[in-house]
């Protein structure tokens, strides 16, 4: 080809082809920077839309409402009479009439006025005129005649004025009167209709107006900045920025409850939005997800691959609460709050390094003197599958072999043999047990029913007192303890459970011998009793080679986790550390050869949990028991978790008053422990109990609510350590848990934080006190006015008739309440415990007095605080000392509560106990 | 695991529609023309009980006055049993309420009388005759539980009911006494007497459920039809439960 044929030759269709190529390039640019990867933008528009046509029909609806409204249609009515009415007729005449008397009145003043002022100025030069003529010592009686003259006139041209004035004054008023009438009429339709404006206002600020068109705002980003919210792999801090309301337009506005994803309004808004606000926490710290990302939905939430962290939904979000907060018994976040209590109290914490909760006490029974308590047939039983016994018993089930049982039965045996035997010797079989003597029987059901073994205990199959989740109990079921313990065992463990393990959780009730002998003959009846050969049993089990094989089985499988086996001391947890499990990348969890299970984090820990054996393979052994939770339990524990992270919330976003936090976290741990819940109610948790006092509640325990606010520390603190009776009425009896000094404090400083109390300590000055109003209060609690002692006792001082009808003793108020307290409890004992036998004396709910007038003054107020005044004068009793029982016979000596590990108070109020005197562990 | 939102929803839910419920029949009194009545006894099947004896233990001066019994089952020597309410359960139109207001007296440290018929929203006049402590504490399941002090100076108080339904009345002073009251929300309730008969009057004609409570032996009821001034006769045998 040619040089002139290539100039000649036409470029046109490869030139359109790139204009067209690059038009279509462009647009495409335009296109998908503008729209398709901005689906925020539709969002926005669509919820703007939504906004406004929502707001333009409050519009409409408040306009009909005043349509409808005849109050309103009368005003309008009477407003626009009024009007007419300034415009002709009558009035219309009386008002031009006015108006032209105004036109003359306002000449005559004008008038007058000019002549005042004219005057004033004639006034002036006459002075001159005069003083002039002084200092010229001239004649000066022409200019003064003359000012005199015009000072005359001054005076009669004011009185002119004045009566003008006033004449104008009076047609004004006149006509103001006339007019008045529309004005507060003009007022009234103003106020009706500034709602309507108030929502015209709203619409006007969601639109932009062009012209006669409105259009909607103009879509942009929305952001939330956390500054220093996150860590870059140096350790630098780094913002964090969410960009999740640029779609999800209506989560932190209500009315939108029912509108379509995303633009409905958050879950329980209140709770959830009103305690973190979304200006500062933004999104992810509690959602997860990508919050920079605004692409797709898909990209925002994480649900792509690789993104570590993808969105949680419904309750799994609550997985982010722990990050802030230590405590998570609140409101909003029950689910994390089950699965924590669940990973603490069902075992898991056993095998499990957590950190935060690597030092809770071991959760199984102490097996170092079991050699004395169980039947061997039955031991083997239960370590073969534990479910079959007892189907809600904690212990999980191994999938042992009937070898495997035997052997680890044997070693248990033979490990505890020694102690056991020791224990044995110093605790001998009592006499007077006899399950098939029917009145004694009776007598320990009656015992059992009435003492509040069933605030923790189940006496049935399937009576389930105090859930651990759902499938999950507290404590044992003792619907078949026959067929487990010996009798012997029971008498003593039942006297003094300390006495046999030192970490008993269960606590002394203070038994009586005969009140012992009679609940071990009921619990004989429970159950067969055990009908095998046990020595037999026994002979075999503890063959040598069967003790080693189990010795190997127990550590193993981690026995140790939860009990306390003699030769176990120095064993380690067996499972893996799940400290930041919730960050674990799912290309390092294991799924062997299972293709059917889903492969996220989820379901491979739901499985796990479900079916600890799952991923076994012929090379990678499991030993991870199972523990027939409910699917609801493992859910909870999932989420708790999935809480396990390796990222840290920076302190400044933590909940601030941390030391309080603090407080709950180890003051619940402690209460749930013991199982405090099972009969008190306490921050509106728990008290499963009083079920069973419906009938009559202030028979049942007390209820705690607020409890912090109403004794004082030192006292609670004593009390707890040795608790002496209260409420001689009550048959259900505060038990003797043997806390230790720090537990006890730790119940007490969560009593205090729940209230919200920094120092939850109390002076009380007696001598302080004024001299009156302890005078007063002392004549308001006599016979003749509110004759507090017809129920209360005082000291020695006893009220007439039974223990039942009795109310707490007056003379331990001033050791035992808050000052304040007592002022509110007399206001309205109701209001702080419903049910309360004690009556109210007054009704602050009026003003009407309800007191006496002829004590001071018949001053409501002042009469409760004379009562608190008179009641903290009252004689103060040592609480350390004797405690009050009604059986003088189980007082012991003062000097037996000294023990500072907790175990000789529980043995206090029971001198015949044999290991009285014996302080364990 | 329960939601406590969703318990209180369905609280206030039910609670809405009972009030929805008895605003749509809240009963109409006025008088009544061609009205019949009601005549009959409540009768107690088995052998009678003996009537417990109370054991007064405290304020004996005041108290002890003669020797108190229960009234918790009283059954004459017929048979009948006293203390039984016996009402129309279907009625929401018939005659006024009786004037003149309800009254329970603490006399002897008991309460006079054992049953008290009180209408809702009406101001039931609780007096003290003995000149000691006595509290009034109320036990019901639609009515606030209330609990007074009435100490000797308070001769007497007032406290008012909302809504119908049985309230047990117990003194924390003194554990014997007790005493019901009857809160009703229109006047065909009546008490049975020793002899175990009642009577309704001015009822309008028509056909009724009839029901009686007693706090022992619990409830039944029957149908009965009311003709203009004639009588009804209607007899209950409650059994030992
Ligand atoms: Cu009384």
């Amino acid at each position: 080809m040619s040089k002139a044929d290539e100039e000649k030759k036409s470029y046109s269709s490869v030139f359109l082809l790139a204009v067209a190529l690059l038009l279509a390039t462009a647009i495409w640019i335009v296109w998908d920077d503008q729209i398709s990867r901005r689906p925020w933008k539709k969002y926005q528009y669509e919820f703007s839309e939504m906004q406004i046509d929502r707001a333009k029909a409050e519009v409409t609806a408040e306009q009909k409402r005043l349509d409808d409204s005849s109050d309103y249609q009368t005003v309008v009515e009477e407003l626009r009479e009024a009007r007419q009415g300034t415009e002709g007729g009558e009035t219309g005449a009386a008002i031009s009439e006015l108006s032209s008397r105004e036109a003359a009145a306002r000449i005559v003043f004008d008038d007058a006025d000019f002549d005042l002022r004219l005057v004033k100025s004639q006034i002036e030069e006459a002075w001159y005129e005069f003083e002039h003529a002084e200092l010229m010592h001239v004649d000066t009686t022409g200019p003064k005649h003359h000012l005199e003259e015009l000072e005359a006139k001054k005076v009669a041209t004011e009185a002119r004025v004045a009566e003008a004035q006033a004449r104008l004054d009076q047609i004004l008023n006149e006509k103001e009167e006339i007019f008045s009438v529309v004005e507060t009429l003009e007022k009234q339709k103003k106020e009706m209709e500034s709602g309507l404006g108030r929502l015209e206002q709203n619409v006007e600020g969601l639109v932009i107006p062009v012209g006669p068109f409105e259009f909607p705002k103009i879509p942009k980003i929305q952001q939330v900045v956390l500054n220093e919210f996150d860590r870059n792999a140096y350790n630098q801090p780094l913002a964090r920025v969410d960009r999740c309301t640029s779609c999800h337009t209506g989560i932190n506005k209500d009315g939108f409850e029912d509108a379509e994803h995303p633009f409905r309004t958050h879950p329980d808004r209140k709770l959830y939005l009103g305690t973190h606000s979304v200006e500062k926490f933004g999104c992810t710290p509690c959602h997860q997800g990508q919050g920079p990302a605004v692409n797709s939905p898909e990209q925002a939430h994480g649900w792509v691959k690789h993104w570590l962290d993808p969105m949680y939904q419904g309750d799994d979000v609550q997985a982010g609460c722990i990050g802030c907060h230590d405590n998570v018994r609140i409101e909003g976040a029950e689910t994390i709050a089950l699965g924590e209590k669940l990973f603490e109290q069902v075992g898991c914490v056993g095998c499990h390094l957590v950190d935060g909760y690597g030092d809770l006490p071991k959760i199984g029974p102490y097996l170092r003197r079991v050699s004395a308590k169980v039947d061997a047939d039955w031991l083997v039983d239960w370590v073969k599958n534990p479910h079959e016994f007892r189907p809600r018993t904690k212990m999980p089930n191994f999938y042992f072999d009937q070898a495997e049982a035997e052997a680890i039965a044997g070693y248990i045996l033979a490990s505890s043999a020694k102690e056991g035997e020791e224990w044995l010797a110093s605790h001998p079989a009592p006499g007077g047990i006899d399950s098939s003597d029917a009145a004694l029987v009776a007598k320990g059901a009656e015992l059992a029913d009435s003492l509040g073994c069933r605030g923790c205990h189940g006496l049935a199959p399937g009576e389930s007192p105090a859930l651990l989740g759902d499938s999950k109990d507290i404590a044992p079921n003792l619907g078949n303890i026959a067929e487990k313990a010996n009798q012997r065992w029971m008498y003593h463990w039942l006297k003094n459970p300390r006495g046999y393990s030192p970490e008993a959780r269960m606590p002394s009730l203070r038994l009586s011998d005969d009140e012992a002998k009679a609940l071990v003959s009921y619990l004989g009846t429970l159950g067969e009793p055990a009908g095998s050969d046990d020595a037999a049993t026994r002979d075999r089990l503890l063959d040598a080679d069967n003790v080693a094989e189990g010795e190997a089985l127990v550590r193993k499988y981690g026995c140790a986790g939860c009990h306390n086996i003699p030769g176990m001391e120095a064993e380690s947890r067996i499972g893996v550390e799940l400290s930041v499990f919730g960050s674990k990348p799912l290309e390092e969890l294991f799924f062997g050869k299972r293709t059917d299970i889903p492969h996220t984090w989820k379901d491979w820990t739901y499985n796990k949990i479900n079916e600890p054996r799952i991923y076994e393979t012929d090379r990678i052994e499991q030993v991870m028991p199972h523990f027939a939770l409910s699917e609801e339990d493992i859910d909870a524990i999932l989420v708790f978790l999935a809480s396990r992270q390796e990222a840290k919330v920076p302190e400044a976003y933590k909940l601030a008053d941390r030391q309080r936090e603090q407080a709950l976290v180890d003051g619940l741990r402690v209460i749930e422990h013991y199982n405090c819940v099972g009969c008190h109610v306490i921050n509106d948790q728990g008290g499963a109990i009083l079920a069973r006092y419906e009938e009559n509640p202030s028979l049942g325990p007390p209820i705690l609510n607020g409890e912090g606010a109403k004794v004082q520390s030192d006292w609670f603190y004593s009390f707890l350590k040795q608790p002496v009776p209260l409420r001689p009425w009550l048959k259900i009896r505060m038990p003797t848990f043997g806390v230790s000094d720090d537990e006890a404090r730790k119940i007490v400083e969560y009593f205090a934080a729940l209230e919200g109390i920094d120092s939850p300590f109390v002076h009380i000055d007696q001598a302080a006190l004024s001299p009156e109003y302890v005078e007063a209060g002392k004549l308001l609690a006599s016979v003749d006015y509110f004759s507090c002692y017809t129920c209360h006792q005082q000291g020695e001082r006893k009220p007439e008739g039974p223990e039942e009808g009795w109310a707490p003793d007056l003379a331990m108020a001033s050791e035992r309440l808050n000052p304040d307290w007592i002022v509110e409890w007399i206001k309205d004992p109701q209001a702080l415990m419903p049910g309360s036998r004690m009556p109210a004396f007054y009704d602050f709910s009026d003003d009407s007095p309800d007191g006496p007038d002829d004590v001071l003054g018949g001053n409501d107020l002042e009469q409760v605080k004379a009562l608190r005044d008179y009641l903290l004068t009252l004689g103060s009793m040592p609480v350390a000392a004797a405690p009050v029982v009604a059986d003088p016979e189980r007082v012991e000596p003062a000097a037996m509560d000294q023990g500072t590990d907790g175990t000789a108070s529980s043995e206090t109020s029971n001198a015949a106990a044999p290991e009285t005197v014996q302080v364990e562990g | 695991m329960l939601n406590f939102r969703m318990i209180a929803q369905s609280a206030a839910l039910t609670l809405g529609a009972a009030l929805v419920s008895t605003a749509a029949i809240a009963y109409e009194g006025g008088a009544v023309a061609g009205g019949g009545s009601i005549k009959g006894t409540v009768k107690f099947k088995g052998e009678a009980p003996a009537q417990e004896v109370l054991d007064v233990n405290k304020d004996k001066k005041v108290c002890a006055v003669g020797e108190k019994k229960s009234n918790e089952l009283v059954v004459g020597a017929d048979g009948g049993i006293r203390y039984a309410v016996v009402s129309l359960t279907n009625i929401s139109k018939g005659k006024a309420f009786p004037e003149g207001e309800s009254i329970l007296d603490q006399a002897g440290c008991e309460y006079l009388p054992y049953i008290v018929i009180v209408p809702t929203g009406s101001e039931l006049v609780i007096k003290n005759s003995d000149g000691i402590l006595h509290n009034i504490h109320t036990y019901s399941d639609k009515n606030k539980a209330v609990n007074r002090a009435q100490p000797k100076f308070k001769k007497k108080i007032k406290e008012s009911f909302a809504e119908p339904e049985m309230v047990k009345v117990t003194c924390d002073v003194h554990g014997w006494m007790k005493g019901w009251l009857a809160v009703v929300d229109h006047p065909y309730y009546v008490i049975t007497d020793e002899k175990g008969a009642f009577e309704l009057t001015d009822v309008p004609a028509g056909e009724y459920e009839i029901k009686v409570w007693q706090e022992k032996l619990g409830e039944s009821t029957q149908k009965v039809t009311v003709a203009g001034g004639a009588e009804a006769a209607v007899t209950f045998e409650l059994a030992a439960k």
